[in-house]
């Protein structure tokens, strides 16, 4: 394997892992804090895209990064929105009751997303030019590195840094962290634990509706996005361990890293590698790789 | 009449009434009356819902259209519509149901899974089955069963005449690569196209074609960069598409930040009709494809023209996808052989469906008694991204005719290709 192989090996592999991170970050955020496992995570992302992919078409298309950018952020803005609506009717609900209920109301909220979905924007599919800046690729000898793969990466890091710097640097994300943790004691102490809860869902269903806008340009448009990549979502998590967000981000780079290996060596079983891989993780750390034992 | 007398009379006559409605291929218990009821089982939920939307509508176009005309021996027809989800076991459970309650003839199928799941029972059940696209070759070969019938292409005419093309119209390139979905459909039109490929290159140019490995993508994922590298490292001339639907939009989407498309001197894409140009638009990279039905091609046809107008008039898209028209057609197709049998029991459809020859929005079409297969010309367009409404336009449009293409029938025995 040469130099130029092992860096497209990387590219490709953490542009995965980053995209799929950008979904699991907002489903890993309430799951940690609220304790909900919110099977709908990836009906919202992509209403956040179908917002942004509307948004951009309206006002001429998505080939300005500003455009892009923009729309991206408004997909976020407009799922935090009707995340603060779910929060009222469905999540508050949800508090204290069994696993396997909140399973199935957030899964029932995912059919509701995808039947909304196919009411407003119908079944055709649809996609988008990646902004012009981001169309194209650099050449490092023999390796290709798409331009649109390294905004990916970027914005998967990116996403992640601010959530650390949030949860472990300001007091409102401490907060979260606490009430996460103790929220019986947050309560005695005089925090609003409710309130806490409420911004914690919109923040979580902002970064669903954001990497919805970011990935716009990199896969098609269709009611059947929301499964494809909650899937994936729900993998990532899973294997880094249940709320922890360095986990998911860790668990998504190896994940993504065992897929492009697998793919390499064993190009005629694709997907089967990814698959191991999680069943051997699970049975060495079934707590995930950054989870506690309970 | 003593009481006793009556009751023998009354327990006879209902045993012999029980024996009667017993009797094999009459099933009056679950006969029909009112209306000729004709089961769709198609997906109208998951990732095939969008393929399902036009079976159902070319479905009830043509049901509108006859019942207008005064119905089928003058008895009107209703459809009783089935989400397959694509899924085997849910198609499975809508065909017994249906069955059940009497319905014994069915169209829509469009997965390769869903349609050789349901043999089986469509045989055991004594039901007969079209499919509307479903794309494996098994059907009418080793998997072959009476019931089930294809009115539209075959995989193997649509790929070998695809492949032909190829050598006619690009002599000078030889060395052919597949990106290919790992499933039932996509391995099969791979094998068919390369079988096309080794037969017609030395045929019609004198070169033997270099066939590569094809780069086997997994479906329905989000991300193929990992397939498209893989791709990059070979060195091919031309290309054969297989995958489909969104995925196909997907992968061609990543494939364009690596410049994967370009390096290829032709695209020939199996059978995503308008499915990739209407997604894409400007971002499509040029292209082949085949189409079940190009309705501009087949202005002219009455069929076709009024076919087109109901569409318009039902969904306000002015131009139906292939599937739309292959339900239609076997609609038509159990309409006419009911006429022709003066029956809608399973044994008679069977009978008239076998050589059947029937017109449709794409012609007259033949159903090959042997296999179930119909004979029917293959269309091919050329898309390519343009500055129009539609973001694309079609630039060329090629028919080729079924029966130069069609494998001879082997119903039972597996298909014998040409391997690389």
């Amino acid at each position: 394997m040469v130099f130029a192989d092992v860096l497209t090996l990387l590219v490709n592999s953490l542009t995965w892992a980053m995209a799929t991170f950008l979904v699991a970050a907002g489903l890993t955020l309430i799951f940690g804090t609220l304790h909900i496992l919110n099977f709908s995570h990836g009906g919202f992302f992509m209403i956040g895209a179908y917002a942004a992919y509307s948004l951009t078409q309206s006002l001429g298309g998505s080939e300005s990064m500003a455009m892009y950018l923009f729309g991206a952020l408004v997909g976020g803005v407009v799922v935090a929105a009707l995340g603060l609506a779910v929060d009222r009717l469905i999540l508050r609900r949800l508090s204290g009751v069994d696993d396997a209920y909140v399973l199935i109301a957030t899964y029932a909220l995912l059919l509701v997303c995808e039947g909304g979905t196919k009411l407003i924007w119908g079944l055709n599919y649809r996609s988008v030019m990646p902004p012009t800046v981001l169309d194209g690729a650099w050449l490092a000898g023999q390796a290709v590195i798409p331009k649109m793969s390294a905004f990916i990466v970027a914005c998967g890091i990116a996403v992640f840094v601010a959530m650390e710097f949030f949860l472990n640097r300001t007091r409102p994300g401490r907060l979260v962290k606490a009430i996460a943790a103790d929220p019986w004691m947050a309560r005695l102490l005089g925090v609003n634990v409710r309130l806490v809860y409420t911004a914690t869902v919109a923040i979580g269903f902002a970064l669903a509706g954001l990497a919805g806008g970011l990935l716009l340009a990199n896969q098609t448009l269709s009611p059947s996005l929301a499964s494809g990549f909650v899937i994936q979502a729900f993998g990532v998590i899973i294997i880094g361990g249940m709320g922890s967000i360095s986990g998911a981000f860790l668990g998504s780079i190896l994940l993504g890293l065992i897929d492009a290996v697998g793919q390499w060596v064993l190009p005629s079983l694709p997907g089967l590698p990814f698959f191991i891989a999680m069943t051997l993780i699970l049975l060495l750390r079934p707590q995930g790789l950054m989870g506690r034992r309970h | 009449m003593n009481p006793a007398n009556r009751r023998d009379i009354l327990k006879y006559g209902a045993a012999a009434a029980a024996s009667t409605l017993s009797l094999p291929g009459l099933n009056l218990a679950h006969a029909q009356a009112g209306p000729l009821k004709i089961g769709l089982i198609t997906p109208l939920s998951g990732p095939q819902e969008f393929i399902g939307s036009y079976v159902k509508n070319g479905a009830e176009i043509a049901v509108d259209q006859i019942n207008k005309a005064g119905g089928i021996q003058g008895r009107q027809v209703a459809l009783e519509i089935r989400d397959d989800k694509a899924n085997p076991a849910a198609a499975l459970a809508a065909a017994r149901e249906l069955l059940g309650a009497g319905i014994n003839l069915h169209t829509g199928g469009i997965s390769s899974a869903v349609v050789l799941a349901l043999i089986p029972v469509m045989q055991q059940e004594n039901g007969v089955f079209m499919t509307c696209g479903a794309g494996t070759e098994k059907m009418n070969h080793e998997n072959y069963s009476p019931n089930l019938f294809r009115p539209g292409d075959a995989p193997d005419a649509r790929g070998r005449a695809q492949a032909r093309l190829m050598a006619e119209k690009y002599p000078q390139i030889t060395r052919w690569t597949g990106l290919i979905p790992d499933h039932e459909y996509g391995r099969t039109m791979w094998s068919i196209f390369v079988d096309g490929l080794l037969e017609f290159y030395p045929a019609l140019t004198g070169k033997k074609p270099e066939i590569l490995d094809p780069i086997l993508l997994p479906y329905g994922v989000s991300d193929y960069r990992n397939s498209i590298t893989q791709a990059l490292r070979q060195q091919a001339d031309g290309v054969y598409n297989a995958t489909y639907g969104g995925d196909a939009i997907t992968m061609f989407q990543q494939a364009r930040g690596f410049g994967l498309m370009q390096r290829y001197k032709v695209v020939c894409d199996a059978a995503n009709e308008f499915l990739v140009a209407r997604g894409m638009k400007q971002q499509l990279p040029p292209h082949w494809t085949g189409m079940h039905y190009y309705a501009e091609a087949n202005k002219g046809n009455a069929m076709s023209d009024r076919f087109v107008a109901d569409y318009l008039a039902k969904t306000k898209d002015p131009e139906p996808l292939g599937w739309a028209a292959e339900a239609h057609a076997s609609i038509y197709a159990l309409a006419k052989a009911i006429e022709k049998g003066k029956s809608t029991d399973t044994k008679s459809v069977i009978a008239n469906l076998k050589g059947l020859t029937w017109d449709t929005v794409t012609g007259s079409r033949t159903l090959r008694a042997e296999d179930n297969q119909a004979i029917k010309d293959v269309e091919l367009v050329y898309i390519e991204p343009a500055a129009t409404d539609k973001g694309y336009r079609v630039a060329q449009y090629q028919k080729v005719e079924g029966k130069s293409v069609l494998l001879p029938a082997s119903p039972g025995k597996k298909l014998v290709l040409r391997t690389a």
